[in-house]
């Protein structure tokens, strides 16, 4: 139990410092793998020198060898020395030994330390006669072989006899006395190749051989020297024979220390990874637990709320049971909505505190949430409060989130809320609405209402329907409903007018025409009231009236109004004509009667007279032709009948044929047989012969004259045409006057100046218009509009 | 003592021949020439420039004239103001038309020296003239 404890500690300790632990793994496994690592470094750092070691004992061994067959050689020579000191058969001998031993480059015999036998002497005739005792070269050595009575190896030097050689020297005492030096020359290339240096592995390892100089006594390296030998990377051994040290250096010693290295590099990384998640693994649990904690807390705080909120809400709060409705819980806002107490309440059905013509939809909605066909509802309805009276209640039903998981029971919440004081008020207000609806809708206009910048309507009123047949449903569908039924030749006016105004916050009041439904052309005076929010035009809305019978009115009055006042200025102009025309006449007679009477003879009095009468006469023209203007300008009430166009144009034709002929003139009556129009026929008599006369007055004497009378139709209207090809007039200078009375335009004697002023007016009374199209010296077109 | 030569624009045959008839009788003044409308005048005016022909002092001009009126005439003159001042070429107005309208129209011609109506006087040409 105790040790559990102490296990659940540590594993806690742990859990809520996993930093702590996190390092703790890394230095664990960091010193265990260098340690790991520096094992394995002195390991192999071991098995090298010993490999080393066991190449340097070959080598030596193969070394000192061939320095033992020297030792023989010297021997052998040194036997051949007979007691007088003198060498038998030193050549025979010395070819021999040099068969025998290939390691010997030459063999010398050296009395009294004076070369003095060579074999072979060929090549080597330099050394003889060397005296190496007193030589400063070779001295030193010569002697230590006397002194310790051993063959001692001298060198390398550099040989007399060239190259780099050893010299192997044997004392060699006749009786007790030194008698000289029995010696081997050794090549120190042939030497190292027998001792087996050659098959050492060069790339990992080199080899060194050194002596001290006997003279200076400092070590001296013969082999070219690659790496600097230090303790650590060389193993060395000594030969006495020659004073020699032989090394095997290691060219790589750095090798296992850079592993090394690398491997406490790895091991770093490998310990800082692991102990890294470690940490992460250990966090994880330490979070989770905090995460807990958390989330307790804020599910006992938010139970804490759940309790508050049913307890204390200002709304009526119930739990219900799923299945049968049963009521299991209420706050106290329900009781008090209800008048009931909470016992009373408890195990009651909603269905029993319900208005019985509530209960059938409340029960839809329940069973549909029983089913989970719905996830809420929102109801509005009644309950029966304990004392008999009705509420209004909006209610809104969820399933309770069920703590037990187990359990398949579905709760319900029911909140609820007391509306009937808003029901009541919605009911008043929806009869108010009802009553400002109908007021609306017998207003002999209709009412609107739309966006202050799109248009777009949101209200318009039943009356749209009989004013221009649309809807309100038509209406309201489309945004652009109002701007696009607006009569073509008014839209732009009329939106822009009233874009304007809404800009400028003006209330304002226009007049244009609509396109009802059928096709008619509605005139409606819009009145636009502007309402803003903060200084910015949000809403329009007016009235529109129909305004077509006014309008037609107006057009009517328009119309008459500019018959008036175009009659009245031709009777201005009329009464201007007469009172011109009669004054030149009176004048005229004034002026005569003064000449008459101050005449100085009698053919002059005559003569006076004769021009007075002429002037009477002319004045007599004069009111015939005023009466003939009177009589169109008073003659009202005409009586039209239909005529026959053709037979018309014939006879008009037939009273001038005269003057047709003696011109020489071509007419073409293009009239139908049977064109019919509705004319005073006196007056069609007059317009017909009038215009023909004039065609015929004015033609061309240069040329061929045509006159050509049409009837068409044109925009609806009967057009009668006549044209010729005569003499034309300047309508660029005449236009005003052509139809004015006394105007003429050529100088031709009968022109009077009345013909055309007659057919406009009697035109114009029949209610058409007449049109001329000239141009001089090409014609003229006449066309008379037949209402 | 020269005479004054006088143009009678009109289109009024009587009336030509009744103020040929009051110039006679004068003692300043002389038909030179006269005309149906403006047209034929303007025609003759501008050949005697031109053909340095005699030119009248004085031009009675009518309003209502077929062709070209009074107030063509004059208008058509207009270019040829600098030469009237000259030559002391004055034009006079003389007509039936008792209108106010026509009489400031002349008033306010420059080219116009004076509005005569109808009928004339001796004394009323002889005295303008001067």
């Amino acid at each position: 139990m105790g040790l559990n404890n102490i296990k659940t500690a540590v594993i806690n300790w742990f859990a809520y410092k996993p930093k702590m632990f996190g390092l703790l793994v890394f230095i664990t496994l960091f010193s265990l793998f260098n340690y790991i690592a520096f094992q394995n470094y002195l390991i192999n750092q071991e098995d090298k020198r010993v490999e080393m070691s066991n190449m340097l004992n070959a080598i030596t061994q193969n070394i000192e060898q061939s320095l033992r067959n020297c030792y023989t050689t010297t021997l052998s020579l040194a036997l051949t020395i007979d007691d007088n000191g003198v060498p038998k058969d030193f050549e025979l001998i010395g070819q021999r030994l040099l068969e025998s031993n290939n390691t010997i480059k030459a063999v010398q015999l050296v009395p009294n330390g004076v070369i003095k036998y060579v074999y072979p002497l060929e090549g080597n005739e330099a050394a003889i006669g060397l005296d190496v005792l007193h030589s400063e070269l070779h001295k030193k050595e010569a002697t230590k072989s006397i002194q310790t009575q051993k063959m001692f190896f001298a060198g390398p030097i550099e040989l007399r006899q060239g190259g780099q050689g050893i010299v192997g020297r044997l004392p060699v005492y006749s009786g007790n006395k030194f008698w000289g030096f029995s010696c081997v020359i050794l090549t120190l290339d042939k030497l190292l190749m027998t001792s087996g240096v050659n098959s050492l592995n060069t790339k990992n390892f080199s080899f060194q051989l050194s002596k001290n100089n006997p003279i200076t006594l400092k070590e001296e390296f013969f082999l070219p020297k690659t790496v600097e030998i230090n303790q650590n990377n060389a193993v060395s051994s000594y030969i006495p024979d020659g004073d020699w040290k032989l090394y095997i250096i290691d060219k790589n010693s750095n090798e296992l220390w850079n592993q090394l290295l690398l491997k406490m590099v790895i091991a770093f990384l490998v310990a800082f990874n692991i102990s890294y998640f470690t940490f992460l693994l250990f966090k994880k649990p330490n979070e989770l637990k905090k995460l807990i904690q958390i989330q307790a807390n804020k599910l006992m705080s938010t139970e804490l709320k759940y309790k508050t909120i049913f307890e204390q809400a200002a709304i009526g709060i119930a739990t219900v049971d799923g299945l049968e409705g049963n009521i299991i819980d209420v706050n106290d806002n329900f009781c008090k909505l209800l008048g009931f107490d909470r016992k009373e309440l408890k195990g009651l059905s909603f269905k029993e505190i319900t208005h019985p013509e509530d209960v059938e939809s409340n029960i839809e909605f329940f069973e549909k949430i029983g089913n989970g066909a719905i996830n809420s509802y929102n109801l509005e309805k009644r309950y029966l409060t304990k004392n008999g009276n009705v509420i209004w209640v909006n209610l809104m039903v969820k399933p309770l989130m069920v703590s037990d998981s187990n359990s398949e029971k579905l709760t319900l919440i029911a909140l609820v809320e007391d509306i009937t004081e808003r029901k009541l008020n919605q009911e008043l207000i929806t009869t108010s609405q009802q009553r400002i609806e109908s007021l609306i809708n017998t207003i002999d206009g209709i009412v609107w209402e739309c966006d202050a910048k799109t248009f777009e309507f949101s209200f318009i009123s039943k009356k749209v329907e009989s004013i221009l047949g649309y809807t309100p449903e038509e209406w309201l569908a489309s945004k652009t409903f109002w701007r696009d039924h607006i009569y073509h030749e008014d839209r732009e006016r009329a939106i822009n007018f009233c874009l304007d105004k809404t800009a400028q916050n003006l209330n304002h009041d226009f007049e244009y025409r609509m396109l009802a439904k059928d096709g008619r052309i509605v005139w409606l005076r819009d009145i636009v009231n502007v309402f803003r929010r903060e200084n910015e035009p949000t809403r329009l809305r007016g009235i529109m009236i129909n305004v077509t019978k006014t309008k037609e009115i107006e057009k009517n009055l328009n119309h008459s109004f500019g018959l008036v006042s175009q009659q009245n200025e031709r009777l201005l102009n009329f009464s201007y004509i007469v009172s011109h025309n009669l004054r030149s006449h009176t004048s005229n007679i004034t002026s005569l009667i003064e000449l008459i009477e101050s005449a100085e003879n009698e053919a002059e009095r005559e003569e006076m007279l004769t021009l007075l009468k002429s002037v009477s006469s002319s004045l007599n023209d004069t009111m015939l032709n005023l009466n003939e203007v009177v009589n169109i300008q008073t003659n009202i009430s005409l009586n039209t009948q239909k005529i026959n166009l053709y037979v018309y144009v014939e006879a008009a034709l037939k009273v001038l044929s005269s003057q047709i002929e003696s011109n020489g003139i071509e007419v073409n009556n293009l009239v139908n047989c049977d064109e019919e129009i509705e004319y005073n026929p006196a007056y069609i008599e007059s317009i017909l012969f009038n215009i023909i006369s004039n065609a015929i007055r004015y033609c061309h004497k240069e040329r061929k004259s045509i006159i050509t009378i049409k009837c068409y139709l044109e925009e609806g209207s009967k057009v009668i045409e006549i044209s010729d090809n005569g003499i034309g007039i300047d309508l660029k200078k005449n236009e005003n006057k052509i139809f004015g009375l006394y105007k003429t335009f050529s100088d031709l004697g009968d022109s009077r100046g009345i013909g055309l002023y007659i057919t406009k007016n009697q035109v114009n009374a029949m209610g058409g218009d007449i049109k001329v199209e000239s141009e001089p010296n090409v014609g003229t077109t006449f066309k008379i509009l037949v209402l | 003592m020269k005479k004054i030569p006088v143009w009678i624009i009109d289109d009024d045959p009587i009336f030509k021949i009744i103020a040929q008839k009051i110039i006679q009788r004068t003692e300043n003044l002389e038909t030179l020439a006269t005309f149906s409308n403006g047209k034929e005048a303007l025609n003759v005016f501008e050949k005697a420039i031109y053909e340095n022909e005699d030119l009248p002092n004085v031009i009675l001009l009518d309003i209502e004239m077929p062709i070209m009126d009074g107030w063509e005439f004059v208008h058509q003159i207009q270019p040829f103001e600098t030469l009237l001042k000259e030559k002391k070429i004055k034009i006079f107005i003389l007509s039936s038309s008792i209108a106010i309208e026509d009489k400031l129209r002349a008033e306010s011609d420059t080219t116009i020296s004076g509005y005569l109506t109808k009928p004339i006087s001796l004394n009323d040409l002889e005295t303008i003239v001067l």
